[in-house]
């Protein structure tokens, strides 16, 4: 029997060599868009990683060279990172934790039905569209006693001793910014989650309420479960932008009073920008990179673990 | 166990009447078939026994306690969707226990609970697997075993054999027949199909237009229909119609002249109101020119191997069905002469109420 006999119809003509279709064809074709990648993307972050290696202080340009690990020795003793550390943290979870809990509630009160609904719609979409800077300002604001009503509505609630700035306490500072993040950041949690519930077919809850489910039970074994792979999704998207957005505590407080409010990433601004050791910065960077890392495995491993379908 | 009365049950969406003054009491341990035409009601009537639609006048009692107001959890009855509406992120094993686990029974006794559900419905190789695994016939089963599960006091079933082949849907007839059988649990079950309806049911309830049309056993529908729409309904396929006129005597012919065989109604309910005779299909029989009381040109011949029906085109009545036992050589266009088997006719009046028949 001839070669061409043994031919099925549709059959590719392409040359038969294995190496050259699956190991080396396929990457020509899509080589154009892995160059724009590398360019756009590989280029600027090998750089910028490569700083942390080497002595980048603008102040003392023939300082220059390579340091080795010198940048992270540096890190390892020093307070103020540590600080930082600890505040991205708070800020972090603390922020996370109200975002979500209101973002969620916002959610379930939305996928209901009520007069009015479109216009209460529109309106917890509204903090989203204004400018971070502008947000930070209006709380600021808000926050002074001098103009704002929030420390006399605080005092009067017993909350507050009396009324004071407390964006001038170093105990109490960081709850100024958290508080202005939670408001601005309610929206996104509020729109994500109400798409995955609105994607929930309404037949599951009849069919719980007539296996003898609570509204409570519904909510634990329909709704959360079918909410966890979009809440795994958003919380890790938002803690990691959450980590690295110092706008508000930048325009806010500026890190003070007495560092209590500095983050790392505006602990990372401060060092490369104010005294230009982008050096240091950069070993900050990879050190608040690496956390998140860790926090994007961990979680991704934990929908894996949990999230059925 | 449950007996449930309905009385005067209506369901109004705004302006929109769905069901109205539905009154019906369905026994302790009944097979209730609900039909009807689509978007009758059936499914909404149905949703509101469970609880999931609010009921909007009347009363539903069950075990004589008034439920309109009830929570469906409150009320034990199980249903079994048209959809299924399996929950997807949990196994089969699960789905079938979810009741039990709500009730905050433990694992020990929901095992062994499942584990016979599922050999009643031969799941038992799928406890493991997720529905989106499942067949179409599979999930099927798992929506029942999920109903049988729980030892409700009542079945509500929504066309659940609708979407399975035609050998599933046979098996899982018999099976749902063996179920009400063995539990003796109250069932009330909307189908589309005869079939299914006439060999499961105690009780058939034909609805229409947001109205009960009639309630009877099966044969009763079949053999003493309440009116036109009932007759032509049940049955296929569906009653042949043909208007009569009543000669100077005031007895009932048709157009060729030949009269009425009456000798099935009961004479006293035919004079004077007789307007419409109803012939079902196979009580048509294909004979001589002489006597007739209608003839015709076959049209269309159906060969269904057990049966064949042939389509004749009549010049006075239109297009009549005749449905003839085993193999008929009749072809198309072959010229018929219509006779009806003796007792079998049924009469209407000019508003399509059926005219009494003599009893068996
Ligand atoms: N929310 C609603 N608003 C107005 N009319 C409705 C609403 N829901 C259902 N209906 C109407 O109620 C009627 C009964 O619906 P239902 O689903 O009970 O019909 P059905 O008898 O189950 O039909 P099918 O055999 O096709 O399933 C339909 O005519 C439908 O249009
Ligand atoms: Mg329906």
């Amino acid at each position: 029997m001839s070669a061409s006999a043994r031919r099925v119809p549709g059959e590719t003509r392409a040359r038969p060599n294995f190496i050259w279709r699956h190991l080396i064809e396929p990457y020509l074709y899509i080589s154009p868009a892995l160059v724009l990648i590398a360019l756009v993307m590989v280029v600027p972050l090998v750089i910028g990683l490569s700083y942390a290696f080497q002595s980048v202080v603008l102040l003392r340009p023939s300082a220059g060279g390579w340091v080795g690990l010198a940048n992270f020795a540096q890190l390892w003793g020093d307070a103020r990172f540590w600080r930082a550390l600890g505040n991205t943290f708070w800020w972090t979870f603390g922020t996370l934790v109200f975002q979500f809990a209101f973002g969620l509630g916002l959610a379930l009160l939305l996928n209901t039905q009520f007069a009015g609904k479109r216009l209460v719609q529109a309106l917890v979409f509204l903090p989203w569209a204004v400018p971070t800077f502008l947000t930070a300002l209006t709380w600021s604001w808000l926050f002074n006693p001098v103009i704002g009503p929030l420390p006399h509505w605080l005092a009067a609630l017993g909350i507050l001793s009396e009324p004071f700035n407390i964006l001038g306490d170093p105990a109490l500072a960081m709850w100024g910014p958290i508080t202005a993040n939670v408001w601005f950041g309610i929206p996104f949690f509020a729109i994500t989650l109400l798409a995955a519930l609105q994607s929930i077919p309404g037949e599951l809850y009849e069919a719980a309420e007539i296996d003898g489910a609570t509204p409570w039970q519904a909510f634990v074994k329909i709704t959360l479960p079918f909410l966890a792979p979009m809440i795994a999704i958003t919380v890790m998207l938002r803690t990691i932008w959450i980590a690295n957005f110092a706008d508000l505590i930048f325009v806010m407080t500026g890190g003070g009073p007495a560092n209590s409010t500095q983050i790392l990433s505006s602990y990372i601004f401060t060092t490369a920008f104010r005294k230009l050791d982008f050096g240091y910065a950069s070993a900050l960077a990879i050190a608040l990179l690496g956390l998140l890392l860790a926090y994007a495995v961990v979680l991704l491993a934990l929908r894996r673990r949990f999230v059925r379908i | 166990m449950a007996r449930m009365e309905l009385s005067s049950l209506a369901k109004r969406y705004g302006q929109v009447e769905v069901l109205r003054e539905i009154d019906l009491t369905i026994e302790d341990g009944e097979f209730v078939v609900l039909v009807g035409p689509s978007g009758c009601g059936k499914s909404t009537l149905l949703r509101m026994i469970a609880g999931l639609e609010p009921i909007s006048g009347g009363e539903l009692r069950i075990d004589g306690r008034r439920v309109n107001e009830t929570a469906p959890r409150d009320r034990d009855i199980a249903m079994v969707f048209q959809s299924y509406a399996l929950y997807p992120h949990m196994d089969v094993a699960r789905n079938m226990g979810f009741s039990l686990e709500i009730r905050g029974k433990p694992e020990t006794e929901r095992r062994p609970r499942v584990a016979a559900a599922a050999s009643t419905l031969s799941l038992e190789p799928l406890l493991a697997r997720l529905p989106k695994a499942l067949s179409g016939g599979q999930r099927q089963r798992v929506a029942m075993g999920r109903a049988i599960v729980r030892q409700p006091r009542a079945f509500l079933f929504d066309e659940p054999l609708s979407n399975l082949d035609a050998a599933l849907r046979v098996d899982m007839r018999l099976e749902i027949a063996r179920l009400h059988k063995r539990l003796a649990a109250t069932m009330i079950y909307v189908t589309h199909d005869q079939v299914e309806a006439m060999t499961l049911a105690d009780r058939i309830v034909v609805l229409n237009g947001g109205d009960v049309q009639q309630v009877g056993s099966p044969l009763d529908l079949y053999d003493r229909p309440a009116n036109r729409f009932v007759a032509q309904f049940i049955g296929s396929p569906t009653m042949n119609i043909l208007p009569v006129t009543l000669d100077d005597r005031g007895l009932p012919r048709l157009a060729n002249g030949a009269a009425v065989p009456l000798e099935g109604l009961a004479p006293e309910g035919v004079a004077g109101r007789i307007a419409e005779i109803g012939l079902r299909p196979e009580h048509l029989v294909p004979g001589a020119a002489e006597g007739a009381l209608v003839s015709g040109t076959a049209d269309l011949v159906e060969h269904l191997g057990s049966d064949t029906n042939v389509y004749v085109r009549t010049e006075d009545y239109g297009t009549l069905v005749l449905r003839v036992h085993g193999h008929h050589p009749v072809r198309s266009g072959d010229a018929l002469h219509l006779h009806a088997r003796p007792g079998a006719v049924h009469a209407f009046d000019r508003d399509g109420l059926a005219l009494p028949r003599r009893s068996r």
